[in-house]
């Protein structure tokens, strides 16, 4: 899968964890909950950053650990807008936005299968995303709404973040592993247009804390892809 | 004898809008308005619901005029009106309230005069209701008459309350409790049948251009839209917070909350089913609990169920876990606070509210969540401050559901009452008639001199027959 694996790989990074990414055609089926993605380590398999947050911790990592409760609270709160809003914003754009839909994500995610099973799997995936975007109100959403919606989210976050080098401290947490992930995926990721994009690079705060991470962490990929 | 005949549909404006509304205009000017109306109604106290019932109880003798004028924006030009002196009187102390807003909006009706029949007063309800659009601009204006530039107020549809609580609904809460505490001059409508909502669901909020919403975020929005706003002094970094505690609200307390209240057996059959059974009109309370439970389950499977769900108890455990969680996290925010945000409430102490307050106060058989969150202590106190200081009739009242929507049920009833005699009788013709045509009861008409030999005749013939 394209898009979903980067928050859970920064927060890896960030822990100065080793990680090594596997694309693999059945990655949901594999997975324990079917979300991807998801860790392999030794013999257990942990997926979705939740949990994968608490395996680390209990191996004696975290990066919360300077908190007080209210700002915990406060993280645990901004971590579920990003997924709220950009998680389900990008699976709106890639399954429910049509011109994306056949452009760009029918081809990618069929692309393992062999015909008849690539356009089979595909439609089934779509039908699944569409049933849940209804059931939490966003199945009559304009593309226009959800941007609007992008937008308000990354507003937040950029009031929330203001001048510092992360949300809290100067240290990152989960939340930045989170808000790097997604936000570094709708900057890199070639769409149909360029709108989801050019929502984030309106703030200025958010792309220069993008920049400082993928400097920081991932300078051994070469040269960075923000540019 | 009510006035004007049922009224099957809100639009058809037969219900107390105008009182309602008046009670609300007048409420939100937070003064103590027209003392002579207020007299008029046996509650003092400064509620919608109880308004609702008190102005409704009043329209049927000789409505209080200034129930009327107070309601109704100008332009109302099917009132016949009656002149305006007593007009103006009235338009003193309402317009003269407060809310620069309100006086800026027309919203006190200054030509709306002494109507005493219902049936006009009905239609101008409808007025109200229905033709935003033609503001009675046209000659129909009585002289005098401000025409207001304000389309008719707005209109909320929710949930009649139960359990102690102003409504059963959550999202019906959420609007609500943002209505009191933004003052919005809303006319509010607790009714117990979703089908008699401008959408079809409930909550609904018609505007004052006829639109309807009903997502309740959006009604929020719109309200904000229109100048009623309560985040109006968070800063820039509390809006996102709010955003952020939204978010937290919705993915981790909300299904906890449809589950424990519609999925838990013991809980729906016992409380959740048994208010709406109750509360709605028959025959809809048949079938519409029944379906209303498969939606959410539907929609909880949905928002979190692609887990495959080895072990439903698993699952509950998992969300459960995680909903205390929240809870812990939401008591940690508010600290010692009286409100999130300091000491005026904002929409996010709205939606707090609702979800926090219906676990507190509903008496539930399993209730697992709801023994953590009594364990917290401020957030109990927060949830009983607002509610004593924003709802204190609701709170006072905790009567059976069928005694708080007084109005619109006194209103179905003759409708409910005729037809439960047609079915009867119905059901009665039906079966003398099959009785009649199959033979097993026969009209003889026979003349009382041929009675006894008739009868001693049949007798003979059924001696004959044994």
């Amino acid at each position: 899968m394209w898009i979903f694996w980067q928050p859970e790989k920064a927060f890896l990074q960030m822990c100065n964890l080793p990680v090594k990414v596997v694309c693999r055609a059945n990655a949901e089926y594999m997975s324990p909950s079917g979300k991807v993605p998801f860790i392999h380590v030794g013999n257990q398999v942990v997926s979705e950053l939740g949990p994968i947050v608490q395996f680390v911790k209990a191996k004696g990592h975290s990066l919360s650990d300077g908190l007080d409760e209210v700002q915990k609270a406060e993280m645990k709160a901004y971590m579920e807008l990003v997924n709220n809003m950009l998680l389900t914003a990008e699976l709106y754009l890639q399954w429910c936005d049509e011109a994306t839909v056949g452009e760009i994500t029918h081809a990618r995610y069929g692309s393992p299968y062999p015909w008849p099973l690539n356009h089979i799997l595909a439609y089934q995936k779509q039908w699944e995303v569409k049933r849940k975007m209804k059931a939490i109100g966003w199945g009559n959403k304009t593309l226009d709404q959800v941007l609007e919606d992008v937008d308000q989210c990354c507003q937040a976050l950029s009031q929330r973040l203001g001048t510092q080098p992360y949300f809290f401290n100067k240290q990152p947490t989960e939340l930045d592993a989170l808000v790097f992930g997604h936000l570094y995926t709708i900057l890199t990721t070639q769409l149909t247009s360029d709108e989801l994009s050019e929502k984030v690079k309106n703030y200025s705060n958010l792309l220069a804390f993008c920049r400082r991470i993928e400097q920081h962490y991932f300078e051994d990929r070469g040269k960075g892809r923000l540019s | 004898m009510r006035p004007g005949g049922p009224p099957r549909n809100l639009r058809s404006g037969q219900r107390p809008e105008g009182a309602r509304g008046c009670r609300g205009h007048v409420q939100f000017g937070k003064s103590p308005q027209s003392p002579p109306s207020r007299t008029r109604f046996p509650s003092p106290k400064p509620s919608v619901s109880a308004a609702v019932r008190d102005c409704f109880r009043h329209r049927r003798r000789d409505s209080p005029w200034r129930v009327w004028t107070a309601a109704l924006p100008p332009g109302r030009g099917r009132l016949r009106m009656s002149p305006r002196p007593r007009a103006s009187e009235v338009r003193g102390p309402t317009s003269g309230t407060p809310a620069a807003s309100q006086a800026a909006r027309n919203r006190a009706s200054p030509g709306a005069s002494p109507d005493p029949q219902p049936p006009v007063a009905g239609e101008a309800a409808t007025g109200g209701g229905s033709c935003r659009g033609k503001e009675g601009t046209s000659g129909e204006l009585l002289p005098g008459q401000r025409v207001c530039k304000m389309a008719a107020p707005m209109e909320l549809f929710c949930w009649s309350g139960g359990w102690g609580l102003p409504s059963v609904d959550l999202d019906s809460l959420a609007v609500l409790t943002y209505t009191r505490f933004t003052g919005a001059p809303l006319k509010v409508h607790k009714i117990s049948n979703p089908w008699q909502s401008p959408s079809g669901t409930l909550p609904a909020l018609r505007t004052s251009n006829g639109e309807v919403i009903s997502v309740p975020h959006k009604i929020i929005t719109h309200l904000r839209k229109e100048k009623y706003n309560a985040d109006y002094d968070l800063s820039a970094r509390q809006g996102a917070d709010t955003l952020a505690f939204m978010s937290l609200l919705e993915e981790k307390l909300l299904p906890v909350l449809i589950h424990t209240f519609w999925i838990d057996a013991k809980n729906y059959v016992e409380v959740t089913r048994k208010w709406y059974a109750e509360a709605m009109p028959f025959p809809l309370n048949l079938f519409l609990p029944g379906r209303m439970q498969r939606k959410y389950m539907e929609r909880l499977q949905l928002l979190c169920g692609e887990h495959r769900p080895e072990n439903e108890e698993e699952l509950e455990k998992e969300l459960y876990q995680e909903a205390r969680e929240c809870l812990t996290l939401l008591s940690q925010r508010l600290g010692s606070q009286k409100f999130f945000f300091g000491d005026a409430p904002a929409s996010l102490d709205a939606f707090v509210f609702s979800h926090l307050v219906l676990l507190l106060q509903a008496k539930l058989p399993s209730g697992k969540l709801q023994a953590h969150l009594r364990g917290l202590h401020n957030l109990c106190v927060y949830c009983t401050h607002i509610l004593s200081l924003y709802f204190p009739r609701d709170v006072a009242e905790v009567p059976p559901p069928r005694q708080m929507p007084a109005g619109p049920e006194t209103e179905e009833e003759p409708y409910r009452r005729r037809n439960q005699i047609l079915s009867v009788l119905a059901g009665l013709a039906a079966m003398v008639g099959y009785a009649l045509l199959s033979g097993i009861v026969s009209i003889q008409r026979a003349s009382p001199a041929r009675a006894p030999s008739a009868r001693a005749l049949g007798m003979a013939e059924e001696d004959e027959e044994e």
